[in-house]
């Protein structure tokens, strides 16, 4: 094989240490570690399916009369946005399916984001050092809604178009500002003619590209920090215990962003989403009842429904009923999201690095508020459903809401205590949660009966380790920094005691005497320095002191 | 070194299963889009037969009157007695537990009898379909016998929908008719116990029927309003969206965003935890 042009590379960029450092990188092992892979994923099918959607939408508000092939609507003035939908889903090869395939990933997306959120709050992995990710997480999470309210829009078909006057109304609400945002946004009184050219603008341009940067540094800050991970055997919080990048983690990664694209892709062949052509195009004047939004806007039009028709008038003015739901609430639920972190701290005075994941059950009260927190969310959710529900459960719609009025406040309450009484009890039970070993019962000849633990099954746990013990990797460089600072021990004696400890090196080692291991990009050993380049991922050594001497004299920690 | 090629291996039965139901679900989307140019051109087809938009295929009148025989009226006078009298009285007259029905014409007669509504099985809720107690003759009976009681009201309208068009009832049902039974005709819960109920079962001549006499909370579309033309080329459309084109997959009942919602969450998302599950590590 030629390896010159790799060479050639390597010589001018230093790529083969980065590469080498990359491939044996460690990555903890643990399902719960995928969810956010599968937003990741479902972000790449994103993009691939819009770019498909925009080589046949036409985000155009000017009229047109249609004279398609979906009879139905044949002599009908529409827009040009929702007839090149109409095209799109009946004359364009395949253009149906990616639609559909387009929307169901929005829909899984965004669901694996909040699961994703939800295991990082849980395990309290947004701890010092990682809630810089967890801020751009967060601002994820908005941006992906509004990415998917934009996109949901677009059509500009019967429903989605009800969503954008909502939308309007509640932007009109806003005190002060809210006539003159909705005009600008608008350019002009609802609906105009220019909201869907806009939406289309920041939903293909400028939030993907939001998004994109924010994932690659939200990223970039995941492998610099290291991942974190459960406590076990053999880990701390100064080393990283799972696969290496190469070949297990590559595989398995790689794996899993077929499976999605497999799972997205059934669903957009198997189930039918927004029937748009059932809904004829938008008309102001005309609506259809039964209108949501999808599932993950969900709680905002819950919270719509229940708050009552209340005047509130403050400063002389009347502040419209519609901004405590859908601005007010919004605004704090994102504010209390993004700064978690810090509200957390104020109450635990925990200033230590954490790179070892609690389990929700040995921290009482976060799962306690959590639990509390996704309830009362959940009963906002289902409250977006109510119609659906009378209708479906054949009992009153005013039943319904003033159910879901009261649920809004008091499930959460229910499942929090029950979530405290059962983290309290599960937590004082030793060795919860861990797999039991079998117990052997025996006889003595007396007859006396005596269980005994079995020995479990050494030759299976030799595996185990193979598959996935790698070698546990460095500290961060910041805490070394740090701990220099402090004028404790660092680096080697460690880094010793870790090569030693572990088992999994001698597999690591035997990676690089591999048959692979004789090229140019293999053969730097593993043991040497960095001593910075421009792929380095240590960077600069004296100016990280500098920095960190610089950062703990204002006094954060 | 062995465990190397097991390890590999082992990682390896995700990717290959992966790109395994990758192809599998391109081809079936590809025959899902199939699917979708096929019912396309099948409504085209229907093209040929009746042409939709703006002109009507057929020079027949849209709707005209059924002719209710005489000779029913006594046997209508007997179902009448026995099965209604006790709520509307003897002779239709009406009593404190139920309206008067004299004038209200045969169609509202037929419409409630028929869609199984009355004889009414809860007084204090809403009148539900249910599968009608008489027969088609037995119905058109007792509808002879009450508008023989006193002339006015609608007679039974009977729908020509080679005379309809398709498009036109997609604007008329859009403007007048979604507003409660949504867009789609599922149907949906109103305020009060009140709901405007599905029209999937609904046969031409109920949905005329329920249009000119406007049953329960539901307005009455006189002749002013909606025109017979109208009336047809709406019950046309309503037709439709009994067995509309449903490309794309299994139609998730029509109720929009909600159903989609929870197989997006629960299959969806679902089936890729279980995936990550299998994939990655668990507790040891």
């Amino acid at each position: 094989m030629n390896l010159e042009p790799i060479e050639w590379v390597d010589d001018r960029l230093g790529t083969a240490k980065f590469t080498r450092k990359s491939l044996n990188k460690i990555f903890p092992d643990h399902w719960s570690f995928m969810l956010g892979e599968i937003a990741m994923y479902s972000f790449f099918i994103l993009l691939g399916t819009g770019v498909f959607l925009t080589l046949f939408f036409n985000p155009s508000m000017a009229t047109t009369v249609y004279h398609g092939s979906y009879t139905p609507l044949d002599g009908h003035t529409m827009s040009q946005a929702y007839a090149s939908t109409l095209n799109l889903s009946f004359n364009v090869r395949a253009g149906l399916v990616m639609r559909q395939m387009h929307h169901w990933a929005a829909n899984v997306f965004i669901a694996a984001i909040v699961v994703h959120l939800l295991r990082v709050f849980f395990t309290g992995a947004f701890r010092k050092p990682r809630e810089i990710n967890w801020v751009i997480g967060s601002i994820l999470l908005i941006l992906a809604i509004v990415e998917g309210f934009l996109g949901y829009s677009l059509p500009d078909d019967l429903v989605s178009g009800t969503g954008i006057r909502i939308a309007y109304s509640i932007i009109l609400s806003v005190p002060i500002i809210g006539s003159y945002a909705a005009s600008f946004l608008f350019g002009g009184q609802f609906p105009g003619h220019v909201i869907i050219p806009r939406f289309y603008s920041i939903h293909i341009l400028l939030i993907p590209a939001l998004m994109a940067g924010l994932l690659g540094a939200h990223l970039a800050i995941m492998w610099h920090q290291k991942h974190t991970q459960f406590k076990g055997k053999g880990r701390t919080e100064k080393n990283v215990v799972g696969v290496a990048m190469w070949p297990a983690y590559a595989l398995q990664a790689g794996g899993f962003f077929f499976l999605t694209a497999a799972v997205i892709a059934a669903l957009g062949g198997l189930f039918q989403i927004n029937p748009i052509w059932l809904y004829g195009p938008y008309i102001p004047y005309k609506v259809s009842y039964a209108v949501q939004p999808d599932w993950y806007m969900g709680w905002l039009d819950g919270a719509l429904r229940l708050f009552p028709s209340w005047e509130i008038t403050g400063f002389g003015h009347m502040i419209p009923a519609v901004f405590f739901p859908a601005v007010l609430l919004p605004g704090v639920t994102f504010g209390l999201l993004i700064l978690w972190p810090w509200i957390e701290r104020k109450f635990t005075k925990d200033y230590e690095y954490h790179n070892l994941l609690d389990n929700p059950r040995d921290n009482t009260w976060r799962t306690t508020i959590g639990v509390a927190v996704i309830t009362f969310y959940m009963v906002l959710f289902f409250a977006s459903s109510t119609d659906v529900l009378a209708n479906f459960f054949n009992v009153s719609l005013n039943l319904v809401l003033w159910s879901f009025r009261v649920a809004v406040f008091v499930v959460p309450v229910i499942t929090a205590v029950i979530a405290h009484k059962i983290t309290k009890e599960a937590s004082a039970v030793p060795g919860a949660g861990r797999p039991r070993k079998a117990m052997v019962i025996m006889r003595s000849d007396e007859g006396e009966y005596t269980t005994v633990e079995s020995p479990g099954r050494p030759e299976l746990e030799l595996k185990h380790q193979a598959i996935h013990g790698g070698e546990p990797m460095e500290l961060p460089e910041e805490e070394r920094a740090h701990k220099r600072e402090l004028g404790e021990p660092v680096s080697v004696d460690n880094e010793a005691a870790f090569a030693t400890a572990s088992p999994a090196v001698v597999l690591a080692e035997e990676i690089g005497e591999r048959p692979s291991g004789g090229t140019g990009v293999f053969r730097i050993p593993r043991a040497a320095g960095s001593g910075g380049g421009l792929f380095s991922p240590r960077g600069s050594r004296p100016n990280r002191v500098d920095n960190d001497e610089a950062n703990g004299k204002d006094g954060d920690r | 070194m062995s465990f190397h090629k097991k390890t590999v291996g082992r990682l390896l039965v995700p990717v290959a299963l992966g790109v395994a139901a990758s192809v599998a679900g391109m081809a079936l989307f590809s025959q899902g889009a199939s699917a979708a140019t096929l019912s396309s051109s099948s409504v085209a087809k229907g093209v040929s037969s009746v042409t939709y938009g703006g002109t009507r295929g057929s020079s027949k009148a849209p709707i005209t009157t059924l002719k209710l025989n005489p000779s029913t009226i006594k046997l209508g006078h007997t179902l009448f007695v026995e099965n209604c009298s006790s709520c509307h009285g003897d002779a239709a007259q009406g009593t404190s537990r139920a309206p008067n029905l004299q004038g209200l014409g045969a169609a509202t007669i037929d419409f409630w009898v028929s869609t199984g509504r009355m004889p009414l099985a809860d007084p204090t809720a809403q009148a539900a379909i249910k599968p009608p107690r008489f027969n088609r003759s037995q119905t058109l009976a007792i509808a002879a016998y009450v508008s023989s009681l006193a002339s006015g009201g609608p007679p039974i309208p009977q729908v020509n929908l080679g005379a309809a068009s398709l498009s036109a009832g997609e604007g008329l049902f859009s403007t007048n008719c979604a507003a409660c039974h949504t867009i789609t005709g599922v149907g949906d819960a109103l305020a009060d116990g009140v709901y405007a109920p599905s029209l999937y079962t609904a046969t031409p001549t109920q949905i005329a029927e329920a249009v000119r006499t406007g049953p329960g909370n539901m307005p009455r579309f006189g002749t002013s309003n909606l025109s017979n033309q109208q009336v047809a080329d709406i019950v046309k459309y309503v037709k439709y969206l009994q067995n509309p084109n449903d490309a794309g997959g299994i139609g998730l009942g029509h109720v929009g965003p909600v159903a989609e919602g929870f197989v997006g969450i629960l299959i969806g998302l679902g089936a890729l935890m279980i995936a990550g599950y299998w994939i990655g590590g668990r507790a040891h």
